[in-house]
């Protein structure tokens, strides 16, 4: 055992700290080429997003700008709105000229005003996005939490009604849909039991009045049921993924080595199995924390949880530009950051992975 | 070809040992002891013996079967509109209005009337009730005066006025204001005095002094504010003359008349008017009533024949009524005349020459059919006017009464006699009051929408297996057509998913080079595009240009599809990548076959397994996206049912809790039929090849 243990560490420091030095380079080399590659994606990507937004007829837009002319709160005018949008996306300067418009104050970090909200994008945009990152955290959490250790046993248990009922439950979670899910949770806690509310993100007779601790809990009670949408939803697929390589991890030589000279079944299972298994599910849950912040659109919009989801649900219906592309440019970067996460930790985490 | 050879040769073998064997022992290595299965039975043997890919398949066999075949056997179509007919207890009948408003007819549609009055002609003309009198002066804020003029009960007159202006009275009358800052002296309106007089109160006020002596009339002085004097005449009596005094006793005229509170008196012979212009301060005009410019009334009129009465006719005899009692309309003549009825004066209409029957009468009742269309007869309207009135007297606020009303078929229609004449029973009519308005209900027949009919109810003959959704449609025959259109949107979906995956992925993985670079280049770049917005962004704008339920649904097949090739371009890649490095397409390329033959024949037929396994797991995946989009209204439209839309019918709170038979059997057809579609996919995959990772 402690001869592995060096081993392993012999491999590690090999990676980060050669002799020739050469595998750190060749890891940053990698990471700038990704980072390049990235940008270029995410280029290519809001290019062609706006493509689509800009060939939705002017008519609508026109439309949306009157339809925001005559809405309270707003003190411009239908012409001032479109002249606005004009000015802003170079909606009149035809494609390629107004995709560069836009971006030059994308990168800025100019995104507008928002249609909808009557406020600045990202002013809006960091309102709500706690609110979505922490639903999501929770869930994210619990996930972890339940799918891990249940994959792991369907895994030791191969072909017995505990893997079953395991890749069974696995299957129904990938398999519901979310609003059904939801739906069926709130029918059960809120309007049969009675325990949660199924809406909104604090109790509306209190609204305003709750402060620190108080509207906290508040809070955490309304997040209750959508975080426990998310759970189900999400559980199904982190259980598959730890069953099978958890399986492919039992089925290794050093395992077989192991349980050959006598360990314990725990042992073999919580020592060398497990930590085998956490690479790829270190480098698949590392790859989504950036997703923590893309917020769940519809789990949100259900519950009436004013996060980063439900906002851009409603600026989408509503044809608010400036938010849609904020926040399609938004998640795009988080995927990108969430697959160039994924790779770097991958080569982190099992030194056996050459960085090429 | 060789292979071939060997499996005859095996199966040759085979038979003679199972000869040899019937007699015999097994040995060991007997030939028939190794069964040999072509690829195909070896996958189909694999799969059969996975318990959850044989569920998945039944399930999915039963699905297709209720979907495509069920429809075939079932009554309904999924837009058949079911009716129900049904006693509406205390259904609404009528409506009755007393009306306290005062509605304003124009005489001439060509005058105009400065908004200020005519909005205020209710205010007036309840001014005018409180005090009693019969003419008003009224002023609107662009400074035109008019007179309201009381014609009769409920009916009064917006007239020009022809005024004159005599004089002003003032017991307190304000002369000028002076500004000592400005040394300016503003006379009121209507005052001329002469020069002397404003220099004397200039004086009088800077030197501070309370009255001073002018003409032999005392005048005050009055400090009103920062450095400003009022001066101010006060008598008992007194008019300044602006036009010609009328002659001797008038004064006492004008103050017995302010001191009886009359607003009118006469003089001479002539009308005159006093118009309190500020407290103590009257304007007395002599004045002549003008040509009439509105009609205000609270009245309508109901001809006693039960007939519609047009509007016209309403605004020709209440102007009639104003300017004597006659009136023609459509080239008849009425006569209007005021009787007593029952101890309540009626305003009867006639037609000229009739005196016996009133062809119609005034009313501030007005009572309509609830509905709106149709007319009402005249005993209905009767009847219940005197009880409203009865109620009024006794403050009641509900009441019942038993009237004449068409007798209805149990289908709601009307019945009629033989000479198509409607039939009308005694029926009990409850009259409710909310404010100045009464509802009328009774007891009807209605034939409705079977709205929500619970599961197995029978309503009108038809039988509802699992009731009716909030449009009247049977649901399970939509259960069964949306679950055909999520299906085929499932298939067609992958369908293109695959196409275009394969024709992509086939290119890049073959060719390679700076192809292969621009096409994975291309597929990361749709997988980084979020889907789901987009749907949802193209959803809104063919919500918004309101496009046919079919074309959009086109619409929504063709998007899904072209946004989701990038997984599968990305395997076939791959799975080339490997295969085109294998001596059958060195092979090939021996042969000297097309490239497109090579690909498409030689190398895509050998990624089929994964590409089958793909693809049934993504019908599952695509059936979710598409009844996602449904469920929040924008992906298939209604009338078109699709497992998402039913869901979203009852998505508000209250129906989700009351109409559970709806959306709880559509929910779980969705899961168990994605489920089923993972089930067959996992074990399709296992089958194929049992190492391959998910």
């Amino acid at each position: 055992m402690k001869k592995k243990k060096t081993s392993n560490l012999y491999q590690i420091n090999q990676v980060f700290l050669p002799p020739n030095g050469g595998v750190v380079i060749k890891m940053l080399k990698f990471i700038v080429k990704r980072l390049l590659l990235s940008v270029v994606i995410l280029f290519f990507s809001m290019f062609l997003i706006y493509l689509l937004m800009n060939n939705l007829p002017t008519s609508y837009v026109e439309r949306t700008a009157r339809e925001l002319a005559t809405q309270p709160g707003s003190q411009k005018s239908a012409q001032q709105w479109i002249e606005e949008l004009n000015k802003q996306y170079g909606l009149d300067k035809g494609v390629i000229p107004g995709f560069f418009t836009w971006l030059s104050h994308a990168i800025q970090g100019e995104f507008g005003e928002s249609w909808q909200w009557t406020v600045d994008v990202t002013e809006k945009f960091s309102e709500v996005i706690w609110y979505s990152f922490f639903l999501a955290l929770i869930a994210f959490i619990l996930e972890i939490v339940i799918a891990v250790p249940l994959g792991v046993l369907a895994a030791t248990k191969q072909y017995s009604v505990t893997d079953y009922t395991v890749t069974v439950i696995a299957l129904i979670g990938i398999s519901m849909p979310t609003f059904f899910v939801a739906t069926v949770l709130k029918y059960v806690f809120a309007a049969k039991l009675g325990w949660f509310e199924p809406f909104g993100m604090v109790t509306a007779r209190l609204a305003g009045k709750l402060t620190g601790f108080a509207w906290l809990l508040d809070v955490a009670w309304h997040f209750v049921l959508p975080a426990m949408t998310l759970t189900i939803i999400g559980i199904g697929s982190l259980m598959r993924y730890t069953r099978t390589n958890t399986l492919e991890v039992l089925n290794a030589d050093y395992i077989r080595t192991a349980r050959a000279k006598g360990l314990p079944e725990n042992k073999v299972i919580g020592y060398h199995a497990f930590r085998n298994t956490l690479i790829p599910l270190v480098t698949i849950l590392g790859g989504s924390l950036p997703g923590l912040f893309s917020g769940a659109l519809i789990t949100e919009t259900l519950f009436s949880i004013r996060g980063i989801g439900y906002t851009s649900y409603y600026s989408m219906i509503n044809g608010d530009i400036p938010f849609t592309m904020f926040y399609l440019a938004f998640s795009t970067i988080l995927t990108l950051l969430g697959t160039l996460i994924a790779d770097i930790l991958y080569a982190v985490v099992d030194p056996r992975v050459r960085v090429n | 070809m060789a292979e071939r050879d060997l499996n005859e040769m095996l199966k040759e073998m085979e038979s003679k040992s199972r000869l040899h064997a019937e007699g015999g022992v097994d040995h060991l290595d007997d030939t028939q002891r190794v069964k040999v299965l072509s690829p195909g039975r070896l996958v189909f043997k694999r799969f059969i013996r996975n318990r959850l890919a044989i569920v998945g398949s039944c399930i999915l066999i039963f699905m297709f079967v209720f979907c495509f075949i069920g429809p075939i056997f079932y009554p309904y179509e999924q837009t058949d509109k079911f009716y129900k007919t049904d006693i509406l207890e205390n259904a609404d009948y009528a409506a009755a209005q007393k009306r306290t408003e005062y509605s304003i007819i124009k005489v001439d549609e060509s005058v105009s009337v400065h908004y200020s009055v005519t909005n205020m002609m209710n205010y007036y003309i309840n001014e005018m009730k409180k005090t009693g009198d019969d003419i008003m002066l009224v002023k609107s804020d662009s400074g035109e005066k008019y007179l309201v003029q009381y014609q009769a009960d409920n009916v009064y007159t917006l007239n020009v006025s022809n005024l004159n202006r005599i004089g002003v009275h003032a017991s307190e009358l304000l002369i000028c204001e002076f500004d000592m800052l400005t040394q300016t002296l503003t006379y009121s309106e209507g005052i001329v005095m002469d020069e002397a007089f404003g220099e004397m109160a200039k004086t009088a006020a800077m030197d501070n002094l309370d009255k001073f002596v002018y003409d032999g009339k005392t005048y005050a002085v009055e400090n009103t504010g920062r450095k400003k004097y009022a001066v101010k005449y006060y008598a008992d009596s007194g008019i300044q003359y602006i036009a010609e005094n009328p002659g001797g006793g008038f004064e006492d005229a004008v103050l017995a008349a302010i001191t009886e509170g009359e607003k009118t008196f006469e003089f001479g012979g002539s009308r005159y008017l006093l118009d309190q212009a500020a407290p103590g301060a009257y304007d007395i005009y002599k004045f002549a009533i003008g040509d009439i410019l509105f009609v205000c009334s609270t009245y309508s009129v109901d001809i006693l024949s039960g007939a519609a009465v047009p509007a016209d006719f309403v605004k020709a005899a209440l102007i009639g009524y104003c300017r004597g009692g006659a009136f023609s309309y459509n080239g008849i003549d009425y006569v209007i005349s005021e009787e007593i009825e029952n101890r309540d004066t009626v305003v009867n209409i006639y037609r000229l020459g009739e005196t016996k029957n009133p062809y119609a009468r005034f009313t501030t009742f007005s009572v309509s059919r609830h509905s709106g269309s149709g007319d009402l007869t005249i005993e209905f309207k009767e009847d219940v006017r005197r009880k409203i009135e009865e109620m009024i007297e006794q403050g009641k606020s509900v009441d019942t009464l038993i009237t004449k009303v068409e007798k209805q078929a149990s289908d709601g229609s009307v019945m009629v006699d033989e000479d198509g004449n409607v039939i009308y029973e005694d029926t009990k009519v409850t009259i409710t009051r909310k404010g100045d308005n009464y509802t009328i209900t009774c007891d009807r027949f209605r034939y409705l929408i079977d709205r929500y009919a619970p599961p197995f109810s029978e309503v009108s003959t038809d039988v509802h297996i699992l009731g009716t959704d909030g449009d009247g449609f049977d649901i399970f025959a939509r259960i069964m057509y949306g679950g055909r259109i999520s299906l085929m949107v499932g298939f067609v979906v992958v369908i293109i998913e695959t196409i275009l995956g394969i024709i992509m992925g086939g290119i890049s993985g073959y060719f390679g080079g700076w192809v292969d670079t621009l096409i994975m280049r291309l597929v990361e770049i749709f997988y980084c595009i979020p889907s789901l917005p987009i749907m949802i962004i193209i959803g809104a704008y063919l919500d918004a240009e309101q496009v046919n339920p079919y074309i959009r649904l086109i619409w929504l097949m063709a998007v899904l599809g072209f946004l989701g090739w990038a997984s599968v371009a990305r395997l076939v890649r791959g799975q080339i990548l490997s295969l085109r490095e294998q001596e059958f397409m060195l092979a090939t390329e021996v042969e000297g076959l097309r490239v497109s033959r090579r690909i498409f024949r030689h190398l895509i037929p050998n990624v089929m397994p994964q590409l089958i396994v793909t693809a049934t797991a993504g019908l599952g995946s695509v059936i979710l996206l598409e009844s996602t989009l449904s469920f929040l209204g924008l992906g298939v439209k209604h009338p078109l049912a699709t497992w998402g839309t039913m869901i979203n019918s009852v998505s508000d709170y209250n129906s989700m809790v009351n109409y559970t038979y709806i959306w709880i059997p559509v929910g779980l057809l969705i899961c168990l039929t994605v489920i089923a579609f993972n089930f067959v996919g996992d074990g399709l995959r296992d089958a194929f090849d049992p190492k391959m990772k998910s």
